[in-house]
């Protein structure tokens, strides 16, 4: 805690920009690749590379943002927390954070040390969780994106701008329904 | 044709019919629209390729019933007796396992009820009469029956005549009565 402190001194004295964003060298597959079908099961997997600490903001959180044409979403494997700080990551339908951000789904960090902080690793944090696509008729929206949150927006951390990061978008598709290719009528 | 070639004749005969089969169960026959069927049919069955996730909705107008295999791939109509063409007699619309419909499949009916004209009764010597059966176009058969015409001196007797059309029959009924027994004459 400390020394998060000094370097958020030595920061301030820096020329470092405040609009830098934090997370670099994200990473993503998707499982099998698309179109997707009704019914299909999809898995996703990311990676954010690298989350550099803006202002000594930490990484505290990962939102997965799915269109309405998915269904079921199943964690698979949380991130990691290489050289990070006590604590773990929880996955997590929704949270309001003390910020009043409203969150969720996804990872969220619990700091076991100080609460309401995010991890002091910098990375990679690979993740992995599953989709379906739901039933339906009609071409519904099959976006999967992912936004990653850092502490000084959920409260834990205000000494300083907070990471303008943009969402990380890793398909805008839409389903593909079933054909329904009916034979003509015969008559015996 | 030695005893060889006549054994690859065969052979290729075999395979031939073989494929005839089996072109026959996978493709089947398509009905030609319309259809034709005869008036107050019972049973007549009409089907679509199967698709075993699949439900089929049908709908039978033009004074036909359905009987049986309503949400199936297969039904049976019985059908009325008022002659005509019906558009869209018989409707199939096939829903996936999602419950999404695909494009309706329609097929005209034409009822056909065919009736003969009454002749007769004969007498023995009287002159070959016209057959004429409505609609026109049938084909006339029976004993006595020479193209559209009957000759009573086939002889005595009732006959039963046929008239065909697209698979559909009527009958009617001749009589042919025997001429009076006149004794020699005689001279008081």
């Amino acid at each position: 805690m400390i020394a998060r402190k000094i370097l958020m001194v030595l920061l301030i004295c820096s020329s470092f920009i405040a609009t830098s964003q934090c997370i670099s060298n994200q990473t993503s597959t998707l499982t099998p690749p698309p179109p997707y079908s009704p019914g299909q099961v999809v898995t996703v997997n990311y990676t954010l590379g690298t989350f550099t600490q803006l202002n000594l903001n930490w990484i505290i959180a990962f939102q997965i943002n799915l269109g309405a044409g998915w269904t079921n979403l199943q964690p698979v494997i949380s991130p990691g927390n290489p050289g990070g700080s006590a604590g773990f990551w929880m996955w997590d339908l929704q949270n309001t954070f003390p910020s009043g951000l409203n969150w969720g789904p996804g990872w969220r960090f619990i700091n076991t040390g100080t609460t309401n902080w995010g991890t002091g690793s910098t990375g990679p944090f690979t993740m992995r969780y599953n989709i379906t696509v739901a039933p339906t008729c009609t071409p519904d929206n099959l976006s999967i994106s992912m936004n990653v949150i850092g502490d000084c927006l959920t409260g834990g951390w205000n000494n300083g701008a907070c990471c303008t990061d943009p969402i990380l978008i890793l398909y805008n598709g839409t389903v593909l329904p079933d054909s329904i290719g009916t034979s003509l009528i015969n008559h015996f | 044709m030695n005893y060889k070639e006549s054994k690859q004749a065969l052979l290729a005969l075999f395979i031939l019919m073989l494929l005839m089969i089996v072109t026959t169960l996978s493709f089947g026959q398509t009905t030609i629209n319309p259809d034709t069927v005869c008036a107050n049919a019972i049973g007549e069955q009409y089907f679509v390729t199967n698709t075993p996730t699949s439900t089929y909705n049908w709908t039978v107008t033009g004074g036909g019933t359905l009987q049986t295999g309503q949400t199936t791939n297969s039904i049976t109509v019985d059908w009325g007796g008022v002659m005509g063409l019906w558009i869209n007699a018989v409707e199939v619309i096939e829903s996936n396992a999602a419950g999404c419909p695909g494009a309706p499949i329609l097929l005209d009916v034409f009822v056909l009820d065919l009736s003969g004209n009454a002749i007769g009764p004969f007498c023995p010597g009287d002159p070959t009469a016209g057959l004429a059966g409505t609609p026109i176009g049938g084909t006339w058969s029976g004993t006595g029956v020479a193209g559209n015409n009957f000759d009573p001196s086939v002889g005595i007797g009732t006959y039963m005549l046929t008239y065909t059309m697209a698979g559909c029959t009527t009958t009617i009924n001749v009589v042919v009565n025997g001429g009076p027994v006149t004794g020699p004459i005689q001279h008081f």
